[in-house]
């Protein structure tokens, strides 16, 4: 996956400054929320219990205050990245108990033309994985900045 | 269950069959996600067969045998397992919970996604 084709996925409308839930439940409520505001989804409730299900079997946090829910599902019909800031953190189940503060919500459907969820997936954890990264990341509060900061890093 | 029609059921049952695939899959454990208790989507993925009608459940089965993802989302009334154009009155039917409307072409299950 070159980083050209990931920083296309990310859009000023599927980003979320201001996750407040404090469940897990509550968390991919407001991360879906976007996908129905801008019909990219018909209802919430097919892919919100799919991504529980997922969570059920571990959480998507990789620790370190970064989680990456993500999913196929026939709910939608393209690769979508949600990307959500919880200033105050949220307890999610995490692998190192800290709680997570930024989220990348993957979801893509089963039929995935050009393949690029599996290799989204792997560049994400990656790019998080990168300590400076990471931590620019977490400073984080708006679309601007986030993108900003992702591009330097992946310069 | 409650509130759900049969393709909606039918619709999260392939979700959760293609975790499970998926989770059993060395490419995807190799991404680092930690996974445990896969017996637990075992049981909801059999739960969704008993909620199941079992005329809606076999239809499912039979088409699995041949295309890997038995149903297929429909855009702008385009199935996006094959691209063939569907009747615009077939998403009407689909509506109804009384039958499953499946592509001329592919054979696939129709589900409308907008
Ligand atoms: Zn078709």
């Amino acid at each position: 996956m070159q980083n050209q084709l990931l920083l296309g996925y990310f859009r000023e409308h599927l980003f979320v400054a201001d996750i407040d839930a404090d469940t897990t439940a509550g968390v991919l409520g407001q991360l879906v929320e976007p996908l129905l505001k801008n019909s990219l989804i018909k209802n919430k409730t097919i892919i919100l219990e799919t991504l529980q299900k997922r969570e059920a079997l571990g959480s998507t946090s990789i620790g370190r205050n970064i989680a990456v829910p993500h999913c196929r599902t026939l709910a939608v019909s393209e690769v979508i990245i949600v990307v959500g800031i919880s200033p105050g953190g949220v307890d999610f189940n995490a692998p190192d108990g800290e709680p997570v503060n930024l989220f990348f919500l993957i979801v893509a459907p089963p039929q995935d033309t050009h393949n690029h969820y599996l290799p989204i997936l792997g560049k994400i954890v990656e790019i998080v994985r990168n300590d400076d990264i990471r931590a620019s990341l977490l400073q984080c509060g708006t679309y601007g900045e986030f993108i900003e900061t992702l591009e330097e890093g992946l310069r | 269950m409650a509130g759900k029609s049969q393709l909606e059921l039918l619709v999260q049952y392939q979700d959760l069959v293609l975790m499970l695939q998926e989770l059993r899959d060395e490419a995807v454990r190799g991404i680092g996600f930690q996974v445990e208790n896969l017996s637990r989507l075992e049981e909801a993925i059999q739960e969704l067969e008993r909620a199941l009608h079992p005329r809606y459940l076999r239809t499912f089965q039979r088409i699995a045998a041949r295309q890997h993802r038995p149903i297929a989302p429909v855009s702008r009334d385009v199935c996006l397992g094959c691209f063939a154009r569907q009747p615009t009155s077939y998403k009407a039917r689909a509506w109804d919970d009384s039958e499953l409307i499946t592509c001329e072409q592919c054979g696939r299950i129709l589900y409308w996604i907008d």
